[in-house]
């Protein structure tokens, strides 16, 4: 595989307008616009980001077809001059009725890979199991930057996720989130404690599987619910590269050198020594004794 | 319990001038008594909007609470915001007059009913949101009039327990005396929260933290030392006043319902 050297990657933390779709379509297609002016490579949104996130019953009534939806096509034409992450309630093509909290990679007009959330969580002040229905994989794809992965919000929070990413080959994992802030007794006076969780992963799977990760979470309030923002990329060798400001909109351009995963692997070759299919066998066996029991 | 008062001003001042705008206001209105609630509520208000955009109602019966008043006056002319004193004594005395009664609970809630009367009516004459004053204690204990002081736009500090919010103004400098004196809901001359629900504010936060944010079993609270009968009192407020702190029940004929699957966002398409 040939990996590009550099590439540049825009980040938009933004606050999208709850259900409207042609309104956050508007926000996306201008930021893209931005992002490629800035000669960015890759622009990624965060999870929703064509709805917001506290939809309820306006998740069935806001999904998109991705074979007929007319704001699908207007986002597949603007991925011809970039590569777009975005976040959309996927209705799928060939089940209608079923709708899915996903993240699309698009790139040359083409849908690259799509990613239905696999882990949606449904407790305390989240709904989800309510509305979506769930993935069920966790697969790598080929981009024109090497293999990249996709993860959304809580899926990163269950580290089998990216283990699996990491295990399929990607050397980019990109999170798209919509994370509310909670707890203000932490010692960050910026943020709420909530954010050090994402920061922790982040950290640590950025550098286990060495692979760059692009965590971009939302901003904004919605029905009281504050999204705490803190976007940030770490590189392979677990070192945050840049970090957006908490709770406020933002947008960035940064650069990554993708030598750095090949030259990370060399320093700590997990990757080399990785056994998926000791992990798989042990997996098997502990799934058909839980059945068991 | 701690707070940290920085970020929490940073999020309930977004909070106001988010909401706000997307309610489709540029200005908000409160009812200010003086006290430590109101009175940090005013404050956040002029940090979120700036002291042009927060008007303030200061609405008495009679002399009950005249330290209050001048409390109230002295947080309005510090942050230099508009404001209004309206006596509300001609139209409770007017109902009292044809009911009678010596309840002190039975007047407070008809006066705090009136000054959400009032609340609304400028809401509509100025555009401005109402802002609520509720903070976790009492929404949590049901310390409040269901339709009176508990009516609002938007509560900013209903997630913040009483001794939280005293520390938040602390942070946010109001004046010496509010902070200093006694939490009152101004039923009567030198009513005092605390003496009237029974227990000191710090330890039913304790209590309540630990319940609520903590999930904790009320034995386990009780083996940290907590005296059983006040623990169980404070479930029993919790319990009865749950009515206060949803929307009433509809009941279910159709197949599809408001409240049970009939479910939107409250900032749908904002």
């Amino acid at each position: 595989m040939c990996y590009f050297q550099g590439m540049k990657i825009a980040i938009a933390q933004i606050s999208p307008v709850l259900g409207n779709l042609e309104k956050n379509l508007e926000t996306h297609l201008r930021l893209a616009r931005k992002a490629q002016e800035q000669e960015a490579d890759l622009i990624v949104f965060p999870e929703l980001s064509l709805t917001g996130y506290t939809l309820k019953d306006l998740a069935s009534e806001l999904a998109i077809r991705t074979d007929s939806s007319e704001i699908f096509l207007e986002l597949l034409e603007a991925s011809k001059n970039i590569d777009l992450v975005f976040g959309l309630v996927e209705e799928r093509t060939n089940n209608p009725g079923i709708v899915y909290n996903s993240a699309a990679y698009l790139s040359g007009g083409q849908i690259v890979h799509l990613h239905r959330k696999v882990f949606l969580p449904t407790s305390g002040m989240f709904e989800e199991g309510r509305f979506f229905a769930s993935g069920r994989q966790f697969k790598t794809f080929p981009t024109r930057f090497g293999r990249a992965g996709l993860l959304v919000c809580r899926d990163f929070l269950h580290y089998g996720s990216s283990y699996c990413l990491f295990a399929g080959g990607a050397g980019l994992i990109i999170v798209i989130s919509a994370a509310p802030g909670r707890g203000v007794s932490g010692d960050n006076s910026q943020s709420f404690e909530t954010s050090r969780m994402w920061e922790l992963m982040g950290e640590a799977v950025s550098f286990f599987s060495s692979s760059f990760v692009v965590y971009c979470n939302r901003v904004g309030f919605e029905d009281g619910a504050c999204f705490a923002g803190g976007s940030y990329v770490f590189s392979p060798y677990g070192k945050l590269i840049q970090r957006l400001p908490y709770l406020e909109e933002a947008f960035t351009t940064l650069e990554i050198d993708l030598k750095e995963i090949g030259q990370a692997r060399k320093s700590w070759p997990f990757r080399r020594d990785e056994r998926p299919e000791v992990i798989w066998r042990s997996l098997e066996k502990i799934i058909r004794q839980e059945d068991e029991d | 319990m701690k707070i940290n008062a920085p970020l929490v001003v940073k999020v309930l001042t977004s909070f106001i001038r988010e909401e706000t705008k997307k309610a489709g206001f540029d200005r908000v209105v409160l009812g200010l008594s003086g006290g430590l609630d109101s009175s940090v509520c005013a404050f956040l208000a002029v940090e979120a909007l700036g002291e042009d955009k927060v008007l303030a109602l200061i609405m008495p019966y009679q002399n009950l609470d005249s330290e209050g008043v001048r409390h109230a006056e002295l947080v309005a002319t510090t942050l230099k915001i508009k404001w209004h004193k309206i006596d509300i004594s001609p139209q409770i005395d007017a109902y009292f007059s044809l009911f009678p009664t010596d309840n002190h609970i039975l007047k407070g809630n008809k006066m705090a009913r009136e000054r959400m009367s009032i609340l609304y009516d400028f809401s509509a004459r100025e555009k401005a949101l109402i802002l609520g004053t509720s903070n976790k204690t009492e929404l949590l204990i049901g310390y409040g009039t269901i339709h009176g002081d508990m009516a609002c736009g938007i509560n900013p500090m209903g997630d913040l327990y009483k001794t939280q919010v005293l520390a938040l103004g602390h942070h946010l400098g109001l004046p010496e005396e509010i902070l200093r004196k006694k939490p009152t809901a101004g039923l009567w001359p030198g009513q005092t929260d605390e003496e009237e629900i029974g227990i000191f504010y710090d330890e039913l936060d304790q209590i309540l933290y630990r319940l609520v944010d903590l999930r904790k079993k009320p034995e386990e609270v009780v083996a940290e030392g907590v005296d059983q009968t006040k623990v169980r009192r404070i479930i029993e407020m919790i319990k009865k006043s749950e009515f206060k702190r949803k929307m009433p029940p509809i009941a279910k004929i159709s197949s599809r319902t408001i409240g049970h699957d009939f479910l939107y966002p409250y900032d749908w398409d904002k």
